[in-house]
């Protein structure tokens, strides 16, 4: 005889008693807080009815079970779904955003809530959930995807409330009330679901409103989603798979994953749906590298996603993810070459004063070796070469490129290399601004010995360019600084020239004497010029910087020191010397070193008084 | 188009598609005829949507179920692969940023933008529709108990209570929503309905009816605060004017045309089916009735409009056939519950069963229905979302092409 109808109340009286429809002060009570024995008794009473349902035939006493049976139902419905919301605790998202990832066999210690289940009623409201890893309940043998480093399960709900959560199940599956039973854990589990997200910081946005917003705004939500993403696949939804795991188990065919996909059907849209817009937002070249974070992000998970997402039902998750993957691997690919467009038509028409490094160059060069920086994603979606129309196009527009001489270059590299041809052909028409050719010559000069240091600078990005076109780079600002020479020094240089001079010829014949005058005259006119003006050009880079200027004065020195010892004399000799040999060897020299500095000279060039 | 194409190979197709040779007043007849076709194909495809006269012998489907749906949005993938094809092969690109379509196919980009969210939306919603499908399943396998008892008849009644419960929410009572949190903390208290034979008055108590409709909200309601879908269909449709005629190429025609069918297409999906915030959803299309090639269109959206107009003083779910069906179904059968007794009378057992079965007959069509159209939904997005990529391109390619260089 059972123990529990000795206390003389029947199956149906219990049942009756706990009727959740019943106008009483019961409805405020759940049988799962009482004690431990009401529970019982009440899950008896249940079972006793569900067996007399199977085995009576169909009589009155049938419906009068059946009636009884679903009040019983409608009550562990209730019950359930108290249960699950009563455990159910938004994460505690800091102690989740660990970024060290680490394997399930981390020591099982410490939370107080796992270990105790003498603990009638648990308050979990405060609890922060560890992440030990607990032993994980009921699982028998369905591990082994457990064996992913990266994905770590917590135990959502404690163990004694998944044993109750379990003995309900199993029996509303039996009576035939599996529906609803899925319906209660999916409605509960689902807003649970949405707490945590918003905890996360999981916006629900709209392409529209992503449209709208401003990069630096945009930025920061993508950090923040790459973030909460990692966190939600490999902890949150893991381990709702879990939970599903330990309280369906074993009770009817897939329907763990059945509720499992209940639950998080949404959830998943709507953490992918952030992943997707930015993936078709307008392209411009700031959100490269964020998008490539994107894109990094969202392929580390995917071996996750297709662990956790294995089942049939879930495929079309998996098929999305990797969808979303391949957009923004388009959208790598579409910004690359919205950049390499700016570049070619960065309009800005003022020329910089001074010669000096144009902010384009600075700006190029700077993304070029953030691009080498992400080499290894780069060079796997990056798979064509730059389109740069054909060596002889008569577009006057684009530049020509010949990648014959660079072969065996990735497409990535053939690209940075695209992009800094891009950038000289842009220079050289902002080079076109300058009244002075000599300054145009400066300017190309400075930018292109600027884009030669950042890429030695760069181990990475001198590995993909090349020493090759390295060297002609190099070429190039060289080439510039001998121009510069050219269209400076040539007529000032030219006024020291010997010819038509009567080089050792006759003293103090009256014409050379005057040629004499006119050329130091002259000499120091064009001097005192180009000191003016050319003072305050720049060479930011004060190698370089040194190094034209003792060029300069190689030249130049020894053509003054020897024109001074070869007609100085006539001068010296004559009236007011001064007045044409204006400058000792020294003050030039100094003089150049007043050349480039980036400020006009106030002083006179003479420093030493006369 | 592989997914992997660089882009940048875009410019020498532009450049070897068209034989420049052809002189302007060719080219324009050409691009004539072209709209023309489209304007008569897009006719053809939508009187085929328009339910047939009586007489005819072919069953059709039926206005706004789940197979006409498909049908409609089949039609707009071909007007979209049509019109791609007009625009961006267009035979001379550079019309695309001169006057008037520097303006119109930006706008035209923007209702994009606004139709890819209405998808999303709509996405969502057919998930609340399968909420509604699962409810209607208890309480048919409920009914379809031999013979049917109390029980089953109070369980049928409580899955019914909430999915009209659920259907029946009005927009305008949740434009200041609670928010779905609210509803867990009546949790504790019982949802139960009536009990005993014959008793009951069959409405639910407060608190299950507000968690059943915050269960509801938590899914439709799934879009970005304060969006919504009448005011996304409202600003689609508020810069929609046909061209005035008297330009030198006929693509705004087309840019036209294609805005019309895209917003007609977006608003029947809204009216259809369950949408966050559809209060206020404009009931006219502004599409003049002079264009021939609107008049279907314009007939189907009057129909719409008509069914949408008595729905939403009652408060509904959408207008989807089947969802409809299922709400007549319930009603009634949901009457049936609340004044049973057992045993149940021979006759009325008849009745009854032959309404479960009807309404097991519309959850079969749901459950093999509602995937397939998610799937094509899904795939107008991927679609509408490639177009509008290659339309970007092609806009920034023009116009650099046209700066003036440093």
């Amino acid at each position: 005889m059972d123990p529990s109808l000795e206390l003389s109340e029947t199956p149906e009286q219990i049942i009756l008693r706990w009727d959740s429809a019943a106008p009483d002060e019961v409805k405020d009570k759940m049988i799962f807080d009482s004690d431990r024995e009401e529970i019982d008794r009440y899950l008896q009473a249940v079972d006793e009815i569900q067996r007399s349902i199977s085995s009576a035939p169909i009589s009155d006493d049938h419906n009068k079970a059946d009636s009884t049976m679903q009040i019983a139902m409608a009550r562990l419905e209730d019950e359930f779904r108290h249960i699950l919301s009563s455990h159910t605790t938004p994460i505690e998202v800091d102690s989740l955003t660990d970024p060290s990832p680490s394997s399930r066999s981390m020591s099982t210690s410490a939370s107080g809530v796992f270990e105790d289940e003498n603990d009638d009623e648990p308050d979990l409201q405060e609890v922060q959930l560890d992440l030990t890893g607990s032993p994980s309940f009921g699982s028998s043998g369905r591990s082994s995807y457990r064996a992913t480093t990266s994905i770590r399960e917590i135990d959502l709900i404690p163990s004694d409330a998944v044993i109750d959560l379990r003995s309900i199940a199993e029996r509303m599956i039996s009576a035939g009330y599996l529906r609803e039973c899925i319906q209660v854990y999916g409605s509960v589990r689902k807003s649970t679901f949405d707490s945590s997200f918003r905890r996360l910081g999981i916006e629900k946005l709209s392409i529209g409103d992503i449209q709208r917003l401003d990069w630096n705004e945009l930025e920061t939500k993508i950090r923040r989603w790459i973030r909460a993403a990692k966190v939600s696949i490999r902890t949150l939804f893991s381990s709702e798979k879990k939970l599903c795991e330990q309280i369906f188990y074993g009770i009817g065919t897939a329907i763990d994953d059945a509720c499992f996909m209940e639950t998080v059907k949404g959830p998943v849209t709507q953490l992918f749906n952030f992943a997707e817009a930015i993936s078709i937002s307008r392209r411009s070249p700031e959100k490269l590298f964020k998008i490539l974070d994107l894109h990094d992000a969202l392929t580390e998970l995917i071996s996750d996603i297709d662990v956790i997402f294995e089942s049939k039902s879930a495929e079309y998750i998996r098929i999305q993810a990797a969808e979303i993957v391949s957009r923004l691997a388009e959208a790598v690919r579409g910004t690359l070459s919205e950049f390499e467009n700016a570049v070619l038509r960065e309009p800005s028409l003022h020329p910089v004063p001074g010669g000096t490094l144009h902010p384009l160059t600075r700006y190029v060069m700077n993304y070029v070796s953030l691009i080498s920086d992400y080499k290894v994603t780069l060079d796997e979606l990056i798979v064509s070469k730059p389109s740069t129309g054909s060596r002889y196009s008569a577009d006057p527009s684009i530049p020509d490129m010949d990648f014959g001489e660079l072969e065996g270059k990735t497409p990535l590299a053939l690209h940075l290399i695209w992009s800094i041809v891009i950038l000289q052909f842009n220079l050289e028409g902002k080079s076109r601004h300058y009244r002075d050719p000599s300054l145009a010559h400066l300017f190309i000069m400075n930018n292109v010995h600027y884009i030669v240091q950042k890429i030695k600078g760069s181990p990475e990005l001198r590995e993909m360019i090349g020493d090759v076109y390295l060297k002609r780079l190099t070429g190039k600002y060289r080439q510039a600084a001998t121009n510069y020479e050219r269209t400076t020094w040539v007529n000032v240089l030219y006024c020291l020239r010997n010819e038509g001079l009567n080089v050792g010829g006759s003293l103090s014949s009256g014409p050379a004497k005057s040629l004499i005058r006119d050329r130091f005259k002259t000499f120091n006119a064009m001097f005192e010029e180009v000191h003016r003006t050319q003072s305050s050009w720049l060479i930011p880079d004060s190698q370089l910087r040194e190094e034209l200027r003792i060029s300069i004065i190689e030249k130049l020195i020894p053509a003054y020191r020897s024109f001074l010892g070869l007609h100085g004399h006539h001068i010296e000799s004559g009236r007011h010397p001064e007045n044409y040999i204006k400058y000792s060897v020294e003050e030039l020299e100094n003089a150049i070193l007043d050349f480039f500095e980036g400020c006009s000279v106030t002083h006179n060039l003479r420093r030493r008084s006369h | 188009m592989p997914a992997t194409e660089y882009p940048g190979s875009f410019l020498g197709r532009i450049s070897i598609r068209r034989n420049q040779v052809i002189s302007m007043d060719g080219a324009h007849e050409q691009e004539l005829e072209d709209l023309e076709l489209f304007q008569k194909h897009v006719s053809e495809r939508f009187s085929d949507l328009l339910p047939p006269p009586p007489s005819d012998d072919i069953s059709p489907d039926a206005l706004l179920s789940i197979a006409w749906l498909r049908k409609l949005l089949d039609e707009f993938l071909c007007c979209e692969a049509q019109f791609k094809a007009l625009l961006i092969m267009g035979r001379d690109p550079s019309q695309i940023v001169k006057p008037p379509l520097d303006r119109l196919v930006p706008e035209f980009l923007d209702r994009v933008v606004k139709a890819l969210d209405i998808c999303n939306a709509v996405l969502h919603g057919i998930e609340s529709v399968r909420q509604f499908q699962k409810l209607a399943e208890i309480a048919i396998s409920a009914l379809e108990q031999r013979p049917i008892g109390d029980g089953q008849v109070k369980r049928a009644r409580r899955a019914l209570n909430s999915l009209i419960t659920s259907m029946a929410v009005e927009d305008k009572d949740f434009t200041n929503s609670k928010s779905t949190e609210r509803a867990w903390s009546f949790g504790r208290r019982g949802g139960g309905i009536g009990t005993g034979t014959g008793t009951g008055t069959g409405t639910a108590t407060p608190q299950h009816k507000d968690r059943v409709a915050g269960q509801f909200r938590s899914l439709s309601w799934s879009m970005a605060k304060g969006w919504s879908a009448a005011k996304q269909i409202q600003a689609m449709s508020s810069n929609l004017a046909a061209p005035r005629g008297g330009e030198s190429s006929s693509l705004p025609q087309t840019v036209y045309l294609m805005s019309t069918v895209l917003v007609f297409v977006m608003w029947t999906l809204v009216a259809a089916l369950p949408c966050q915030e559809r209060g206020g959803l404009p009931t006219n299309l502004p599409v003049s009735k002079q264009m021939s090639w609107a008049q279907s269109m314009i007939g189907l959206q009057e129909k719409i409009a008509e069914e949408w107009k008595k729905k939403e003083k009652k408060g509904s779910a959408g207008l989807l056939e089947e969802m409809q069906k299922m709400e007549k179904l319930s009603q009634s059968l949901m009457e049936f519950t609340e004044s049973f007794t057992f045993p149940l009378e021979t006759e009325k057992a008849e009745e009854v069963a032959a309404q479960v079965a009807e309404l097991s007959e519309t959850c079969k069509k749901l459950e093999e229905g509602l995937v397939p159209l998610q799937q094509q939904i899904r795939e107008v997005f991927h679609r509408v979302v490639k177009s509008r990529t290659e339309i970007v391109e092609l806009l920034e390619y023009t116009s650099k092409a046209s700066s003036p260089i440093v």
